[in-house]
């Protein structure tokens, strides 16, 4: 099993690898946009103007005060043609999405560059990475990099520890205390990494 | 009557553009697992099959307390966003959403679909199967670093 999962890895890696020719990840929105290459499916670079929206809101009609205070998913209601994108990700390369990093622009005019992301076998619209945003006619770009100085805040302990926040996250680790790794009890978990580890 | 149409045009253009633009959902009853939708969509950990199920629970975890929008995967591979569940809107990295991450759930709910993407209000959980993807069988475990290397 562990060489079928090395297998499969190396030809995962080499086929992304692949995927991203110099110009492949052109698309729409692309012109003048300064976002980073992550290497991921169906890769656009996009730059645009939108309107910060709370996705529940702008759907269902439910609308709370400030986009829900961080509660809830945003989206970038885009001006150019009026396509609500959801915000799936920041740029930090830590398992963080894009709420609290949107939440200050709630119902705010601003522009954002980053990666339209996602497989037309997948998905039929892409998911948006935002990784720079300002309001509208600002000069300055903000790096969407809060997630990780707002759950410092929030776990003040557990921040002071080595490691990187969803190590020492304490929700998790009560989670992975109980359930295991693979989410399979304790006695599955022990003896898979008896396996991985040992064999 | 002038007076109640007035008062009426008054109220319908006090309300935000966003509940003007709000669709009536259609109810709907969905059988999935759910997933971290941006390690699915994005690659980032290797293909969509591997980041589903036992062998990617641990980082479910991680993208679902960070805030990344959780999604049911239904049988027939469509993607649903889940932006309320069982009343909580507490979406990005709530108690509840965290609890039931890699689970197959079966839920009632309303379906509202907007630019190619389907966001659904979950309103009962009607089963859950719990983790019953056992995909650790035939990936391990994704990311590799997911599960600590026990110290010596």
């Amino acid at each position: 099993m562990k060489a079928i999962a090395l297998v499969a890895a190396v030809a995962l890696i080499a086929a992304f690898g692949s995927a991203l020719a110099e110009g492949e990840d052109e698309g729409p929105f692309s012109k003048g946009s300064q976002a980073k290459n992550w290497n991921l499916l169906g890769q656009e670079k996009a730059r645009f103007e939108a309107k910060v929206v709370d996705v529940l809101c702008e759907v269902a009609g439910d609308c709370p005060e400030n986009c829900g205070d961080g509660r809830r998913q945003l989206g970038l209601l885009r001006a150019a043609d009026g396509v609500l994108v959801l915000a799936n990700k920041n740029t930090q390369p830590a398992f963080t999405g894009a709420n609290l990093d949107l939440l200050p622009y709630c119902n705010q005019e601003v522009e954002v560059d980053g990666l339209l992301v996602g497989l037309s076998d997948y998905t039929p619209a892409k998911m948006y990475q935002v990784q720079l945003i300002r309001r509208k006619g600002e000069t300055e770009w903000s790096k969407t990099n809060r997630w990780t100085k707002e759950w410092a805040a929030a776990n003040p302990g557990a921040a002071k520890a080595k490691g990187p926040w969803f190590r020492k996250d304490p929700r998790i680790n009560a989670l992975i205390e109980r359930d295991g790794y693979l989410g399979l009890g304790l006695e599955k978990d022990e003896a898979f990494k008896k396996y991985l580890f040992e064999e | 009557m002038r007076g109640l149409i007035t008062g009426l045009m008054l109220a319908a253009l006090a309300l935000p553009a966003s509940a003007l633009a709000a669709t009536q959902g259609e109810r709907v009853k969905i059988k999935g697992e759910v997933i971290d939708t941006w390690c699915y969509f994005s690659g980032v950990m290797g293909g969509p099959e591997s980041v589903l199920g036992s062998a990617h629970h641990t980082c479910a975890l991680w993208c679902a307390a960070g805030g990344i929008p959780v999604g049911v995967l239904a049988e027939d591979g469509t993607v649903y966003m889940v932006l309320k569940y069982e009343g909580d809107d507490h979406v990005t990295g709530g108690d509840t959403i965290l609890e039931v991450q890699s689970d197959l759930i079966t839920a009632d709910g309303l379906l509202y679909e907007r630019d190619g993407i389907n966001y659904l209000v979950v309103e009962t959980v009607t089963a859950n199967d719990g983790l019953v993807n056992l995909s650790h069988e035939d990936y391990d475990v994704i990311p590799p670093f997911a599960i600590p290397k026990p110290k010596q």
